[in-house]
């Protein structure tokens, strides 16, 4: 880093007090004046953000409404918070809400430590070819569609010539085949494992981009000074890539509620409802699907909330425990 | 910290992400412009004032149509010749709910739209036209067919708007053709004696005695005594609506309403259709009852009937059609299946004809963004014209029928292939895909010429069984499989048609209610079917106290109201 002769000049002068304002705005526009180029280039991008991202929140105001299609906004009823107190006063509500936690936060823990596992093992494998041909083949679920990988899982699990109760029947560890599909309380790791057959690969890439930065010196002052192979993983390669695995931690769990319902829609069905409803699928149903578009919306204000919270909470121990942070 | 490295690194990055960008933007601007060329023709058409003149409408329909080609089939052809109408068809995939909510709150809708049950968001929303005055100018034809019943088309008590013109239910329809009852192989009856099969314990016993027989295939795989279909609303078709067929009340939706004192009950309540899913639970502890039943998909359902291995099915044909087709290209004919008149006890009729007078309620509407309602209206009612329906139902003169002695005959190349080679036969001809676009008379009904509108009459029907078919009726001496069923005359035509294809206004409580309680019925009865034979009540209590809990008192009362005033509407 050849950065200290910049440095003064962005640092804050210390004797600078809040009050001034004309100086500090001098400085931005002479900082504007130097990067328009790049003030310029990042227009569409705000534009981008700002059409999908903020424009869309106007659409909380339906919340607040018996919103009717058919009227314009000033002829549209207020009800205040009703819809709320519909919503936290919903058994359904509750059970689609301690799913949705579950399966992500399984999701979570797994989706995080086997990538990264994975990507550490494979970056020790000497053998050119093979290191290729394996994460090829690791990262292909990836590509198929959840309605396909759904139909594979079923058809594994089923007790009509399943795979998994032929084995597990050849073996001699059950005698009777299992009805993996109907019930509830496997439901989750159903949807945890198959998930991690999916993903895993496909998540190691960017470990294994991470780890591909770290410098071969430090190996090789490390082999000079007598580590082993594993020595070389845990005080090396791991810190290494620490940065990426705080960042992406972040943004995960800032997407705890946000799992999406395509594999709980496809791998559910009525003897497992009370494990796999998640709140998308909730909202689908007892929302858009019935026309209560202003319930539907409250709904995703919920989820909203939530996962804002979530973002600055964990986002919040990190700065604290490890000074790497997202924001 | 701002050093130049980084500085340069995040300019790249930027500039990277403004490229892609500008090149996405660039996509849809050239789609953009795609559409707007294509509403150009359309404008421009719709100003021509040819009647004729080439016109395409969107359209939106609640029902599948997997066979559709864009009317690029010979039907759709000659009604694109004649009306200069071209369809842009779209149809809905799963459960149609969400799409017509979506489309109601868009604000914008194709210019035709079928939406079957969830008119009532469209209506809300204010989307649909008025057609009385548009039907009294324009469709001459519609007003012919439809009579009487047109005031069966008015929306609601309240609205004697028509929204929708009724084109699923066919005039004056009698029934000649066995959709629904319960299924059985032709080798399980034979190999059975042909024994009466009348009660769910003789459809239990040939089941039994084959699967004893015969537990496995020519390959080793388990042959499966029955299996049941419950993904999504299949769940009604192969669970729950059995359950009132077979115990004497016929399908009016989730509720059981009594046809004099119009008194409604959730139809679950009922004693005996606890004994009905009791002896379900009694399929499945004797492992008669297929255990993957609650949790296969749809697709898998029918991959397992395609193999033949399954005895018997309590389904509608035109669920479980495709998977027999597969067997009928095949020639495995005995393993095509017979549909019999099953209930709990003897003491019951099976229900499927009970009578529901004309059936207005699902049927086309124009949307009020339909840029020439009247050329829409036009189309319509050419379909409902007495040239419009033959071409429907039997397709070209010459090709896919001849005129002997004045009487429509299918050739029988043709025949073979509509019964046996039925998917590619439909996607070429375009027969049967245009049924329910169009105001139509039922089966049984002669035009001016004598000859029957469609191809449902009794002499027709006949033909289309194949040898081992014939072998089985012949065996229970009837020549086609309605003779089994009780007459529709045996019961009292129900003045409210069917409560399940009554409209709801939107806000209605109802809707919320109904939504719980089915689920609470969704989840409940599986659990009750596969328990433990000891723990059945048990389980069936739990499930009543939960319904009494979500509100099931009130949704009978809500629906009673409907009721009513759907009896009013229709009758006054």
């Amino acid at each position: 880093m050849k950065a200290a002769t910049v440095i003064p000049e962005s640092t804050p002068d210390p004797r600078e007090k809040p009050g001034k304002p004309t100086r500090s705005r001098k400085r931005f526009w002479r900082t504007f004046k130097n990067q328009k180029y790049l003030y310029f280039m990042s227009i569409p991008f705000v534009i981008w953000v700002f059409v999908f991202s903020y424009l869309p929140l106007w659409g909380w105001t339906m919340a607040f409404q018996k919103y009717k299609p058919a009227r314009s906004f000033f002829e549209q009823e207020w009800v205040g918070f009703d819809h709320f107190k519909t919503l936290f006063h919903d058994d359904q509500f509750l059970l689609s809400l301690r799913n949705t936690l579950a399966m992500s936060s399984m999701g979570l823990i797994a989706g995080f430590i086997f990538p990264i596992m994975f990507a550490i093992l494979l970056n020790e494998v000497r053998l050119g070819f093979f290191k290729r041909f394996a994460q090829t083949i690791s990262y292909l679920p990836h590509f198929v569609s959840w309605v396909v990988a759904a139909g594979i899982v079923t058809k594994m699990l089923s007790t009509d010539n399943g795979l998994v109760n032929d084995l597990l029947m050849g073996l001699g560890v059950i005698h009777q085949p299992i009805q993996f599909m109907a019930q509830g309380h496997l439901f989750w790791g159903i949807v945890t494992l198959s998930d991690v057959w999916k993903e895993t690969g496909w998540n190691a890439i960017i470990y294994l981009a991470a780890i591909a930065g770290i410098g071969p010196e430090l190996y090789e002052a490390a082999r000079v000074d007598g580590a082993s192979r594993l020595r070389q993983m845990w005080h090396i390669t791991l810190p290494g890539i620490r940065p990426t695995i705080i960042v992406l931690l972040i943004m995960s769990v800032g997407n705890l509620l946000n799992i999406g319902f395509e594999k709980q829609f496809l791998l559910g069905n009525n003897l497992v409802t009370d494990y796999s409803q998640v709140l998308d699928l909730y909202s689908l149903k007892y929302g858009l699907g019935m026309a209560r578009y202003s319930f539907g919306t409250a709904i995703n204000i919920f989820n909203s909330v939530i996962s804002v919270a979530l973002l600055f909470t964990i986002n919040g121990i990190f700065k604290r425990t490890t000074k790497e942070s997202l924001l | 910290m701002e050093s130049k490295r980084k500085i340069k690194t995040k300019a790249s990055v930027l500039l990277l992400v403004s490229a892609l960008f500008v090149g996405m933007l660039a996509g849809c601007g050239g789609s953009k412009n795609e559409t707007a060329e294509n509403n150009g023709t359309n404008s421009a058409a719709t100003t021509a004032k040819d009647d004729n003149s080439p016109i395409t409408m969107s359209f939106f329909s609640a029902d599948p149509s997997p066979n559709w080609t864009g009317m690029k089939d010979e039907v759709g052809k000659i009604i694109t010749e004649k009306t200069g109408v071209t369809l842009d068809a779209e149809f809905a995939v799963g459960d149609p709910q969400q799409k017509v909510a979506l489309i109601a709150s868009s604000g914008q809708y194709p210019d035709l739209i079928s939406a079957k049950n969830d008119l009532n968001k469209l209506v809300d929303a204010g989307a649909m036209l008025d057609l009385t005055d548009l039907i009294d100018k324009y469709a001459p034809n519609i007003k012919k067919v439809l009579g009487d019943s047109i005031k069966r088309a008015r929306y609601s008590d309240d609205d004697h708007a028509i929204y929708a013109i009724p084109t699923y239910a066919g005039v004056d329809q009698e029934n000649f053709k066995v959709s629904g009852g319960f299924e059985l192989q032709h080798r399980a009856v034979a190999e059975a004696g042909y024994p009466e099969i009348r009660t769910v314990q003789d459809y239990e016993n040939v089941i039994k005695s084959y699967i004893e027989k015969h537990p496995t295939d020519e390959n080793g795989n388990k042959n499966i005594g029955l299996t049941l279909n419950a993904d999504d609303w299949y769940m009604y078709i192969t669970v729950t609506n059995p359950a009132f067929y077979t115990t004497g009340s016929p399908d009016d939706g989730e509720y059981a309403i009594d046809v004099d004192t119009q008194k409604v009950t959730y139809h679950f309540k009922r004693p005996v259709e606890k004994e009905y899913f009791r002896w379900l639970n009694h399929m499945n502890d004797i492992g008669l009852l297929d255990p993957e039943s609650f949790v296969q998909k749809y697709d898998q359902y029918k991959a397992k009937i395609a193999t033949g291995r399954v005895i018997g099915l309590i389904d509608q044909d035109w669920a479980y059609g495709d998977a027999e087709k597969a067997l009928k290209t095949a020639k495995k004919y005995d393993q095509g299946y017979g549909h019999y008149p099953v209930t709990l006890t003897k003491d019951y009729k099976e229900t499927s004809f009970w009578p529901t007078g004309f059936m207005a309620g699902y049927g086309i509407g124009i949307s009020k963004d339909c840029k020439d309602p009247v050329r829409a209206i036009k189309f319509l009612d050419y379909l409902a014209s007495d040239e419009g329906q033959v071409l429907m139902n039997w397709g070209v003169e010459g090709k896919d029928y001849n005129v002997e002695n004045g009487k429509r005959v299918i050739p029988q190349e043709v025949l073979d292939r509509k019964v046996n080679d039925a998917t590619n036969f439909t996607k070429e001809t375009g027969i049967g895909l245009y049924q329910t676009l169009g105001v139509h008379y039922g089966d049984g009904v002669k035009d001016s010429t004598g000859n029957y509108y469609t191809t449902n009459f009794p002499e027709q029907i006949v033909t289309e069984f194949n040898d081992v078919e014939k072998k089985t009726l012949a065996a229970y001496k009837v020549t086609s499989w309605r003779e089994l069923f009780p007459k529709e005359d045996e019961f009292k035509v129900r003045p409210w048609g069917a409560a399940w294809n009554i409209n709801i206004p939107g806000d209605s409580e109802i809707v919320v209610l109904d939504n719980k309680l089915k689920d609470i019925t969704w989840k409940r009865i599986p659990e009750a079917i596969l328990a433990k034979p000891a723990d059945f009540d048990k389980v069936w209590d739990s499930y009543m106290k939960e319904l009494d809990k979500a509100g099931v008192a009130k949704a009978e009362t809500l629906r009673e109201e409907l009721v009513k005033q759907r009896v009013k509407l229709w009758n006054e």
